[in-house]
């Protein structure tokens, strides 16, 4: 109830967004338990001072005393001005880890030692000089298929004397896809080239008409780069083939009829994987969605996105 | 088991010089074997960070301990007390240093540097060593931020800066709370006195006594006077009185069954008759008004001019005109006096005490008494017989030294009429001696006479100005000081000590020959005083009295609302200021001169309508100015030239000429914007 009401509260006052830059309004402050110590050793100190009746050694109790409430504003200095962004993500399967790249963007000041981290994992710490960024990634254990929002940052830092820790709860409006669980399957669910359905040959592009080449783009399969051109300087293009229709393969979601959702998915992805691994030109139809066929890398990515996406309302 | 060390290397440097710094006070003056101690422990350590040691096991670590307990107790006898905690405490935080691992343990270490810091202010309380703490705790606190700032890119000397700047900016809070939090009393009784014997008076004399004391150029004591001191011959700082002579010593005594309220009054309750006749006495008289700052003199006796009336703020007043505190001196003390001359105006001497005053040995040094009933026959009145007694001393071949023959068995005889040589106590000793044996009260009075100004401003009395004298009772006057000293050497009394021997040929003053040789020493002396009395008062001795009087005179009234908001009112605009100060942007961004000539141009071309982003390049800034003035587009070419030069160039940050030359053209490209507008 309690922590219900503090989630509704910190959503207010932080909410989800692209960028964050840190302010009085987000930054948390309070002792650490050494800052206590220190308190109470000079409050010790002020009794000895007192009772030695050493005015000296009140002073050194004031004076520390001082030195702590100093070191309030420069912790909270030490967050204040800070710019978090929302970088890249690294989408991953169910089961396994996702990660998100968090920008820190240093506008006037240096932000020294400060630790990310979310959830229970060990937090990284990371300094950021003025008019410099740093980008720092964050693994997301991801438990779902679809879309998973990372929970909010801790962007902590007790910098410059530990006395204090300031903090703030970020939210940054990242997203981290998981796609499913591969699920192994004997049947490949697909139609189009009906001799590949057994998928027993390492099928080589070799049997396929040469078309021409065209220039590399990253994500082309390595496999397709003409090496021989490449070796004698004739740069880096890629061969392309005409695909016999009969080997186009289209995975589609209606062939796993009877099997439950997250289940028919899961099979799908391991198709994708394996087909990918032997470098083989796929298509993927899914209810309301499809992927024109492709090879790759890419064709990969797309179609692991795309099965992730299943059912998911949400807009992009 | 590897152990990780979780201590920048950037900070560790940091960490060994505080704990040297801080270890060095006390290493100073104690035991050698402490020494000893952090040099193993440094080197240990030393040879641990480049991996040639491990770390010494639990075993060994409680072998040390155990040792550093044992060495404890054996060098001090004990393991409490301050200066035995002191030593335990520097050793122990030694010795921490040795297992220092984890962070937690530095955190530990740090926090028990200031507590050493602490005890090095129990025993060193100047303004030098006020400082030096400030640099250790500067130490520490760099220390700490070395082990929060764990990126290896940290540079050792950043630590320090952070360290410096925030200790800095503490000051003026500390200062402010130093001036405001109320002093209250101390909550039980922590004594630091540990049997150590220190220079003073006592409370007998026997000949040689203050001969002792007068080879001494400690400080004593320091008087403020509030306008005109007296002249250095009226300047008798009254201590205590000796009343009973048993043929060898004197010592103070009280008339048989008083009581302490008949001999003390402290301000409580109903003042005694002998209090009531001195204030109605001194009613209509001017006197001196005076502060006097005690150093510590783990004893009760204070100092004042004759017939001293105070606040009785941590003092009483003796029947017999002198202070005495509530407690010893211990610590900085001072109080403030109004010393009036009642001579005339007081009651008569009770008979108790008429007859302590009078009172000698049965037996011994039939000579003197002789020699008193000789001049009692002569002189009826007593202040005749007085004057005779100075003229003997005056006329005989008496010699002032502080090097007198020894005496033994009838001292007043011999002296009188034997060695002749002596100091004051052996003529403060036998005249009063004599005036007792001629039937007049007579008591010595033991103090301080003299004292030197220092830059006008202040009287030093150092404990080579100690001195005794007679005092006798006069019908009609009263209690009359007399120095018999000063008939015999007229110039210990007019020029101190120091000039009495400097102005005797034969240099009998032996250590004082050399302090007014060199005139710059003397003057840096007396600096360094002045210093030291300015540290006393306002810092060591801003107690609860001078706090209520400053807080009077800054707040109005002191009442606890005021104080409170006063406390709270600085914190608040320190923290207001130091805010502003610290996450102001203005002071974040370290601008170049070229930056900042960047921007003036920007700024000027938006006033007069040219917006452009903020992150505009010259190249952007120049094309825009031609677009909008296209009179303008040469100018701005020229700029956008040289900046682009300066800004780019090898040869480093550009010089106060390259920077005049950018000025001049900024100024060009303004120039020519306004002239077409002119010519419309």
């Amino acid at each position: 109830m309690l922590k219900q009401a503090w989630q509704r509260w910190l959503d207010r006052r932080l909410p989800r967004a692209r960028q964050v830059q840190l302010d009085q309004r987000r930054i948390f402050i309070f002792p650490t338990g050494y800052g206590f110590l220190y308190l109470l050793v000079s409050v010790l100190l002020f009794f000895g001072g007192i009772n030695y009746e050493n005015n000296l050694i009140l002073g050194l109790c004031f004076l520390m005393v001082s030195l702590f409430l100093v070191a309030i504003l420069h912790t909270f200095r030490n967050l204040s001005g800070l710019s978090l962004r929302a970088g890249a993500s690294r989408s991953g399967f169910v089961g396994g880890q996702g990660s998100v790249e968090v920008v820190l963007v240093a506008q006037r000041r240096p932000h020294r030692a400060l630790w990310l981290r979310w959830l229970d994992q060990p937090a990284q710490e990371i300094s950021v000089e003025p008019g410099e960024e740093s980008a720092l990634w964050l693994n997301l254990p991801l438990s779902r298929r679809g879309r998973v929002r990372p929970p909010r940052l801790r962007v902590e830092s007790r910098y410059p004397l530990g006395l204090l820790r300031s903090w703030s709860l970020v939210s940054l409006d990242q997203v981290c896809l998981a796609w499913p669980r591969p699920q192994e399957s004997h049947d490949c669910p697909a139609d189009g080239g009906d001799r590949e359905r057994q998928v027993a040959s390492a099928g080589q592009s070799g049997s396929e008409e040469f078309q021409g080449l065209r220039g590399y783009v990253p994500g082309d399969s390595l496999g397709q780069v003409d090496w021989k051109g490449y070796a004698r300087g004739r740069g880096l293009n890629v061969k392309l083939f005409e695909e016999p229709a009969s080997g186009r393969l289209w995975l589609r979601y209606d062939r796993l009829e009877g099997v439950p959702v997250e289940r028919r998915l899961s099979i799908l992805c391991f198709w994708v994987q394996r087909l990918s691994r032997e470098n083989r030109p796929f298509a993927l139809a899914l209810p309301g969605a499809e992927l024109p066929p492709g090879q790759g890398e890419e064709q990969r990515l797309r179609a692991l996105n795309l099965l992730a996406r299943h059912g998911d309302t949400e807009a992009d | 088991m590897a152990r990780i060390y979780q201590i920048p290397s950037h900070a560790r440097g940091w960490l060994t010089l505080a704990i040297i710094a801080a270890s060095l006070p006390q290493l100073w003056g104690g035991p050698l074997w402490q020494a000893g101690l952090l040099a193993l422990v440094l080197g240990w350590r030393a040879l641990m960070d480049r991996q040639r040691l491990v770390l010494p096991g639990r075993i060994l670590r409680l072998v040390l301990l155990v040792a550093t307990v044992a060495a404890t107790f054996y060098s001090f006898g004990r393991l409490h007390g301050p200066e035995a905690g002191t030593a335990l405490i520097t050793s122990l935080f030694a010795l921490k240093y040795l297992e220092l691992v984890s962070k937690r343990d530095a955190y530990v270490l740090i926090v028990l540097g200031y507590f050493v810091c602490a005890t090095i202010l129990l025993f060193h309380r100047g303004p030098a060593m006020a400082l030096y703490v400030i640099g250790c705790l500067i130490l520490l606190t760099a220390s700490l931020a070395g082990i929060n700032y764990s990126d290896t890119h940290a540079r050792r000397r950043q630590h320090l800066s952070v360290a410096a700047v925030m200790v800095l900016q503490a000051l003026p809070l500390a200062i402010a709370l130093f001036v405001l939090v109320p002093r209250i009393a101390p909550l039980w009784n922590m004594q630091l006195d540990s049997g150590q014997a220190r220079t003073g008076m006592s409370d007998s004399m026997s000949p040689g006594q203050v001969s002792r004391l007068t080879e001494s150029s400690e400080l004593a004591f320091r008087v403020q006077f509030e306008g005109e001191p007296p002249p250095p011959r009226e300047r008798y700082w009254r201590g205590l009185t000796y009343s009973y002579f048993d043929g060898t010593t004197w010592r103070q005594a009280s008339p048989p069954g008083w009581e302490r309220e008949q001999l003390f009054y402290g301000g409580r309750g109903p003042s005694p008759d002998w209090y009531r006749a001195l204030i109605d006495a001194a009613a209509d008289r001017t006197g001196y008004r005076y502060r006097v700052i005690m150093e510590p003199s783990r004893q009760r006796w204070l100092y004042a001019l004759a017939v001293p009336f105070t606040d009785f703020d941590g003092n009483a007043l003796a029947r017999d005109f002198r202070l005495v505190a509530d407690g010893p001196v211990n610590g900085a003390f001072s109080y403030t006096v109004r010393s009036v001359d009642v001579t005339g105006a007081v009651p008569a001497l009770g008979d108790a005490e008429r007859r302590l005053m009078l009172d000698l040995p049965e037996e011994g040094n039939a000579q003197a008494r002789a020699l008193a009933q000789r001049w009692r026959q002569r002189h009826r009145n007593d202040g005749a017989l007085v004057q005779a007694a100075l003229g003997y001393f005056r006329e005989q071949p008496f010699f002032y030294t502080l090097e007198p023959p020894r005496i033994a068995g009838d001292t007043v005889d011999e002296f009188l009429f034997g060695t002749r040589q002596g100091f004051c106590e052996h003529y403060a000793s036998s005249f009063t001696f004599l005036m007792r044996a001629a039937g007049i009260p007579a008591r010595v009075v033991a103090g301080y006479q003299g004292g030197e100004m220092n830059a006008g401003d202040y009287l030093q009395v150092r404990q080579y100005d100690a001195h005794a004298w007679a005092e006798v009772w006069l019908p009609g006057q009263g209690w009359v000081q007399v120095d018999p000293t000063a008939a015999v050497a007229p110039e210990r009394v007019e020029l101190g000590l120091r000039g009495a021997f400097d102005s005797a040929a034969d240099g009998a003053g032996g250590d004082f020959d050399g302090l007014n040789r060199l005139p710059v020493l003397f003057q840096l002396q007396q600096w360094a005083d002045y210093v030291d009395f300015n540290w006393q008062k306002w810092v060591l001795g801003y107690r609860q009295q001078s706090q209520r009087d400053l807080l009077e005179r800054l707040l109005g009234a002191v009442t606890p609302l005021r104080v409170g908001l006063a406390l709270l009112g600085v914190v608040l605009v320190f923290s207001a200021v130091l805010g502003l100060l610290v996450l102001s942007r203005r002071r974040d961004t370290p601008v170049s001169p070229l930056e900042r000539e960047f921007a003036r141009l920007h700024r000027a071309l938006a006033q007069r309508g040219l917006r452009a982003p903020d992150t505009v390049s010259a190249a952007q800034l120049e094309a825009a100015v031609t677009r909008r003035w296209p009179s303008a587009a040469g100018a701005a070419g020229h700029w956008r030239r040289l900046f682009e030069h300066l800004a780019y160039r090898d040869q480093g940050a550009p010089g106060a000429a390259d920077l005049a030359a950018l000025r001049r053209r900024r100024r060009a490209v303004l120039a020519s914007l306004a002239s077409p507008r002119r010519a419309q």
